[in-house]
């Protein structure tokens, strides 16, 4: 069980607890940027540099789902410390878009380059590239001589204001999660991302979902809150799937939480 | 070597001059029609590498490393070639290629953005970054040690011009458990990296990757060499390694195909 | 101006041969180059879009009628997507064409020379896909 502990520990990022110590952990990063103030006014059009944010995004509560959403839903289990989880997390599996703004957030920044807006997350320091010289999404992805789907999708941007960059994607390859409860998405799917920077330190996001295919109707997926950097600093956080597998074989099978669960 | 080299080139050209449609044409990559057109795009820039490039699948690379005793023991261990069976490559898995290596193996693009202080180095493949800090700050000097920063994957880098256009890169904090290149060689956690970009012109980027590494080698050396050409309408590929993709090619194809059996090592 | 054509040819060509990695890609020694099997009327039941390799898996009658299920591997995706693949070219449920170098263990498993789609379109492997098949 302290094995377990530790390497769940280890999973989350968080200091382990010894068995009869009082948890006293230590507050991340984020939490203890929460309480800064707003450090100034938030710069015009201008959200490049590093960000923290907190383990997951907070998770929108998703409208009915069609016929075919449930059967894709029903097909994904979620909860990758479980032996029975068909989360592609479980070996490490490219999050794609939407997950990588939805799991494990606690890095985001923001990159320039001609005509286009870098969005790098630090789980798995993936780099996502932004349009912004005003083209459309690409039509026809994954269908016969369009192009082909991408686990990060295609996106474009514009400025809302001053303060809000928004960000569509869509070409999601339909393997990647909406999110680590299991909910799925069509390569149809248009996400909006909202990134609003509210003052100097502090940037929220909202994730909008259209996916006819899936869902009954559109929906906020996710919202989130990220609080600049003091210094900037990176952290690096990667998810290796030859541990990924070691850690099934030594602890997720023989740890067999389903079982203990009572859910088999 | 260098005579059948040259006579490959005339025999193939002669081929090609005489029928042109008689033998099957393998389509170039965009790298190699843009190396073939030798466009320079005008003068480079001053200190601007900005936007995406195009290389080849591998750069040039130095044929015999110099290796320590230790070197040799480690070298000995990373068990190459991710198609066999026997391979420990950690590449079968798709585990993050890591620091060197992304600048080594599968160097199909490259390109750099820009951030307060820093400049931000991405790869194609695997659709990593690194970050180059530019504002002076140095290189760690107490990784691994109580209180300082771990080793990872992609490492600590700092970066400056050397002119108006050469980028210097040094990078330091390398966990000893990423390949410096795919045929396994290895390198300690003392490893200390340096990349020369250099923007010949607008359209062309010459890069130099120097290792440092007195444990496992005997002395510096220039591991690679690469050039990357820019891409004219600036579009990238998306190049992810799936890991249970790569898991299930392993299962159906590369232990069943035994190729170490067919080779005979075993 | 025949002089100046082979000449832009032979830099052509040699950029090329620089460019080319010094370790070889894959050796695909696993294989019997020396002929393809042809195997008709196969029905694709995966098709994988992958690195490092593409595979696609399909079934096929032997002269007994039994099924046999094959294995074949081809290029990246940033290989294949020159010669025409993208990740819609196959889907499961498909019949092709298969020109295959098959394993020297006798498995049910290869390097695919091409493959010819249903409306003849033939897609050809990144490595083996220019070498002649009887």
């Amino acid at each position: 069980m302290v094995v377990l502990a530790a390497t769940l520990a280890w999973a989350q990022g968080t200091t382990p607890v010894r068995p009869g110590q009082v948890e006293q952990r230590s507050p991340s990063l984020y939490e203890r940027l929460l309480s800064t103030g707003p450090g100034g006014p938030a710069p015009r059009r201008d959200l490049s540099g590093s960000w923290a944010g907190p383990l997951s995004a907070k998770e929108g509560e998703a409208p009915p789902l069609t016929p075919l959403g449930q059967a894709r839903f029903k097909l994904n289990v979620p909860d990758p410390f479980s032996a029975h989880s068909n989360d592609p997390w479980g070996t490490c599996d490219p999050f794609g878009f939407p997950r990588s703004a939805t799991s494990e957030s606690r890095r985001i920044a923001f990159g320039q380059m001609p005509g286009r807006v870098l969005i790098l997350t630090g789980y798995q320091k993936i780099w996502r590239e932004v349009w912004m010289d005003g083209r459309e999404l690409p039509k026809n992805v994954g269908a016969k001589g369009g192009p082909d789907p991408a686990w990060y999708g295609y996106s474009v941007g514009h400025w809302d204001g001053d303060y809000t960059l928004v960000v569509e994607t869509t070409g999601s390859d339909d393997r990647s999660w909406v999110d680590r409860r299991g909910y799925p998405h069509s390569v149809d799917m248009r996400a909006v991302e909202r990134y609003t920077r509210v003052d100097h330190n502090t940037l929220e996001m909202t994730l909008t979902i259209d996916d006819p295919k899936i869902y009954t109707k559109p929906f906020v997926a996710a919202t989130n809150r990220f609080k600049w950097i003091p210094n900037q600093e990176d952290e690096e956080q990667m998810c290796v799937p030859s541990e990924a597998i070691e850690y099934m074989k030594v602890i997720g099978i023989p740890a067999n939480q389903d079982q203990v669960t009572g859910k088999k | 070597m260098r005579n059948s080299f040259i006579g490959s080139i005339v025999a193939v050209a002669a081929l090609l001059a005489c029928s042109p449609d008689a033998v099957a044409q393998r389509p170039l990559t965009l790298y190699q029609k843009l190396l073939a057109a030798g466009n320079t795009g005008g003068p480079a820039p001053k200190r601007d590498l900005t936007g995406f490039w195009t290389g080849p699948l591998t750069p040039k690379m130095e044929e015999k490393p110099p290796l320590t005793p230790l070197g040799q023991q480690r070298f000995k261990a990373n068990v190459p070639d991710p198609f066999s069976e026997q391979s420990n490559d950690p590449w079968a898995t798709c585990d993050p290629l890591g620091f060197p290596r992304s600048s080594t193996n599968e160097t199909r693009g490259v390109a750099f953005a820009q951030m307060p202080g820093r400049l931000v180095i991405l790869n194609q493949y695997q659709r990593t970054f690194r970050t180059a800090w530019m504002d002076g700050r140095e290189l760690p000097k107490n990784i691994g040690a109580k209180g300082g920063p771990n080793a990872n994957w992609y490492g600590y880098s700092v970066a400056r011009w050397d002119g108006d256009y050469t980028l210097v890169v040094n990078t330091v904090g390398l966990d000893e458990r990423s390949w410096m290149d795919r045929r396994g060689y290895p390198h300690s956690e003392d490893l200390r990296v340096e990349e020369r970009y250099t923007r010949v012109d607008h359209d062309t980027l010459d890069l130099t990757l120097t290792v440092e590494d007195p444990k496992m080698y005997t002395k510096p050396f220039v591991l690679a060499t690469n050039r990357y050409k820019w891409i004219p309408d600036q579009e990238d590929e998306e190049q992810v390694c799936v890991p249970s993709e790569a898991i299930e090619y392993r299962k159906l194809i590369v232990i069943p195909a035994d190729q170490d059996k067919a080779k005979g090592k075993k | 101006m025949m002089r100046k054509h082979v000449i832009s040819l032979v830099l052509l060509v040699g950029f090329m041969i620089l460019s080319a990695p010094l370790f070889a890609h894959h050796g695909n020694v696993a294989y019997d180059t020396s002929k393809a099997v042809v195997l008709k009327g196969a029905t694709v039941t995966k098709f994988v879009w992958a690195n490092p390799h593409t595979f696609i898996m399909f079934d096929v009658k032997d002269e007994k009628g039994n099924v046999q299920h094959w294995s074949g591997e081809a290029g990246s995706p940033s290989a294949l997507r020159l010669l025409g693949w993208s990740q819609s070219s196959l889907q499961a449920g498909d019949t092709i064409t298969v020109y295959i170098y098959a394993s020297k263990t006798g498995n049910p498993v290869g390097r695919l020379n091409r493959i010819v789609l249903a409306d003849g379109t033939e897609l050809k492997d990144s490595a083996l896909g220019y070498r002649e098949v009887e």
